[in-house]
């Protein structure tokens, strides 16, 4: 940026004592958010790790040295099946929320025009208030005795006592429970691609003859695939580890791997088995980063 | 010719959006609706209108003191959270230095970790040095969770200020403090409102990474859970969940137009100036 370049100039100026000042500065300025994130961020995962293992042991039960927990998950348990049972679902929502926000995220940089800002934020809204919340009103919608069976009862479309078995405590409810609490989230960062796409080049696209269908086939969605990207691994990484939606409206069948995680912490108390499948899920995420981390330009989807 | 999109098209991307639009409300406004319905099952048919379930919650003393115990968790992670988030963002948008990549990386890497795993890393952090588990260790984890929001709030609007306002007050002799008080905080304010709502709603709402570090007391979200299994407590659960909702959906988008009015206000005012010195 010019205006550092600027900083800079005028720091060589002043000498190498201004400079080690302001050097001394950047240090003061990042240390304390850095030291923080070190302390109870880096440093705890790395322990989930040192644990899983046995480096550290914490209760009775905990081995010593020893890859056991591992060994449990990865060849003698049913847990490696649910991580992937928990791949596809998440595969599932993403796909099922970018197929939703893409129109809107279109609609809203290409038809919207000067109002594209206020109604962004009508789609915004939901997602900014309280997710367990919103989970909430789905059980509320879904259960057996719930809305929308309740309704169904009293126009006669279904039996009293009688309830529709995909409805709730299913892969259905998870999906949709999921999709709704993403798509608002979705929509940003493909709306932010395409709101930054140069205009001329679907002119003259059109001008050389090219149908809509074609400029939006060769020009649009290669250009905004970024976006479609980031938006994709934002939502896959944090519903791997669901287990909010799939305990309140998905039923023992649909539970995912933070189910299983979370009951081998807080149900069966094997701490270390938990900690092995965390890690497992963290070196996941990890590769999913290395992979694609060029996409998640996080600073222009905050704007 | 409009290149994106035909008219028909443009009907039909209209329609979209507002059935978008009506799913995304939709369970918010069924949530409201029943919260005023008089029976004991939250489901059809329609018993009259009450505001029973409103008395009983606000009668609930373990439901209040939760909500007050994730109020003053809410509170301290966003002030810490903000304190924390402000030289943050000004090292990422003011300075170059090495490891400049690495820095940000490392900031915003909390936004990608499953938040099941990092509940369960402070679990074992805590238990391995042996803080006992208590409103505090909620908020040590909080920050941790809102600290990318926040940063990721305030660095826009700090890009928006003009480097050359912080070194004009140098040239003119005040220290570093003394610019930072009277220049960049003022102008950076309704970013560090927007940053520290964000941080408060982020911390009043998360229950994953609570949910394995609270003590005894029940912040709201853990409180919430626990009840949503019984049937009977189903009804003033609802009407406390109206009322959260409402409240959060005020916040935010009062915060968000007042953050953009005030963005406008910034370029307005650095236009004015530069055509005055042109």
């Amino acid at each position: 940026m010019a205006t550092e370049a600027a900083v800079d100039a005028t720091a060589t100026k002043g000498g190498r004592r201004a400079r080690y000042h302001r050097r001394l500065g950047t240090l003061g300025l990042a240390s304390p958010s850095l030291g923080y994130l070190v302390v109870f961020f880096l440093i705890p995962v790395v322990t989930v790790v040192a644990y899983s293992v046995g480096l550290i042991t914490l209760t009775p039960r905990d081995d010593y040295l020893s890859f056991q927990p591992w060994r449990d998950f990865l060849f003698g348990s049913i847990y490696l099946r649910v991580f992937w049972r928990s791949v596809q679902m998440a595969l599932a929502v993403a796909v099922i929320s970018v197929v939703l926000a893409y129109p809107v995220a279109y609609f809203l940089a290409m038809v919207a025009g000067l109002r594209k800002y206020t109604l962004l934020l009508v789609i915004i809204a939901p997602f900014l208030t309280s997710y367990l919340l919103r989970v909430l009103a789905w059980r509320v919608i879904l259960q057996e005795t719930g809305v929308v069976t309740s309704f169904l009862q009293g126009i006669g479309l279904v039996g009293e006592g009688e309830s529709i078995g995909w409805l709730f405590n299913s892969r259905f409810a998870v999906y949709l429970v999921l999709a709704y609490a993403w798509v608002p989230f979705v929509a940003l960062p493909i709306f932010v691609t395409l709101e930054t796409l140069d205009q001329a080049l679907l002119e003259a696209s059109s001008d050389l003859g090219a149908s809509r269908w074609r400029t939006f086939r060769t020009i649009t969605l290669p250009l905004s695939l970024p976006g479609v990207i980031a938006a994709f691994i934002f939502v896959f990484i944090p519903t791997l580890g669901e287990y909010v939606t799939p305990s309140l409206v998905g039923g023992v069948n649909n539970f995912m791997f933070g189910n299983a995680i979370q009951g081998a912490f807080l149900l069966g108390r094997d701490w270390q088995f938990g900690s092995a499948m965390g890690a497992f899920l963290v070196l996941a995420v990890g590769v999913l980063i290395v992979l694609f981390g060029r996409y998640l330009n996080v600073q222009a989807v905050a704007e | 010719m409009n290149p994106a999109v035909s008219n028909g098209g443009r009907r039909g991307l209209w329609a979209f959006f507002w059935l978008l639009v009506v799913f995304l409300y939709a369970p918010i406004v069924i949530l409201v609706v029943f919260s005023f319905n008089d029976r004991i099952l939250v489901s059809f048919p329609w018993q009259g209108f009450t505001t029973r379930w409103y008395h009983e919650f606000l009668r609930n003393s373990a439901m209040i003191s939760a909500l007050k115990a994730s109020g003053y968790v809410a509170l301290v992670t966003a002030v810490a959270t903000v304190v924390l988030a402000i030289p943050a963002s000004i090292v990422l948008v003011r300075r170059r230095f090495f490891g400049k990549g690495l820095v940000s990386g490392v900031l915003l890497a909390p936004l990608v970790i499953p938040l099941i795993v990092f509940g369960l890393a402070l679990l074992i952090l805590f238990n391995t040095i042996g803080i006992p588990l208590s409103p505090l260790t909620i908020m040590i984890g909080h920050v941790v969770v809102a600290l990318p929001f926040a940063i990721l709030t305030l660095v826009p609007r700090l890009e928006r200020i003009p480097a050359w306002l912080e070194e004009a007050s140098r040239d003119l002799g005040a220290n570093a403090l003394t610019t930072f008080r009277s220049i960049t905080f003022p102008l950076l304010l309704p970013a560090v409102v927007s940053s520290f709502l964000i941080s408060f709603t982020i911390s009043f709402d998360e229950v994953v990474v609570a949910s394995f570090i609270a003590g005894d007391q029940p912040t709201f979200p853990i409180y919430l859970y626990s009840q949503l299994r019984l049937p009977r407590q189903l009804p003033q659960v609802i009407a406390v969940a109206v009322v959260v909702l409402i409240v959060s959906v005020i916040v935010v988008v009062a915060s968000e137009v007042g953050r953009r009015i005030a963005d406008r206000r910034l370029e307005r005012q650095i236009a004015d100036f530069e055509e005055s010195v042109a």
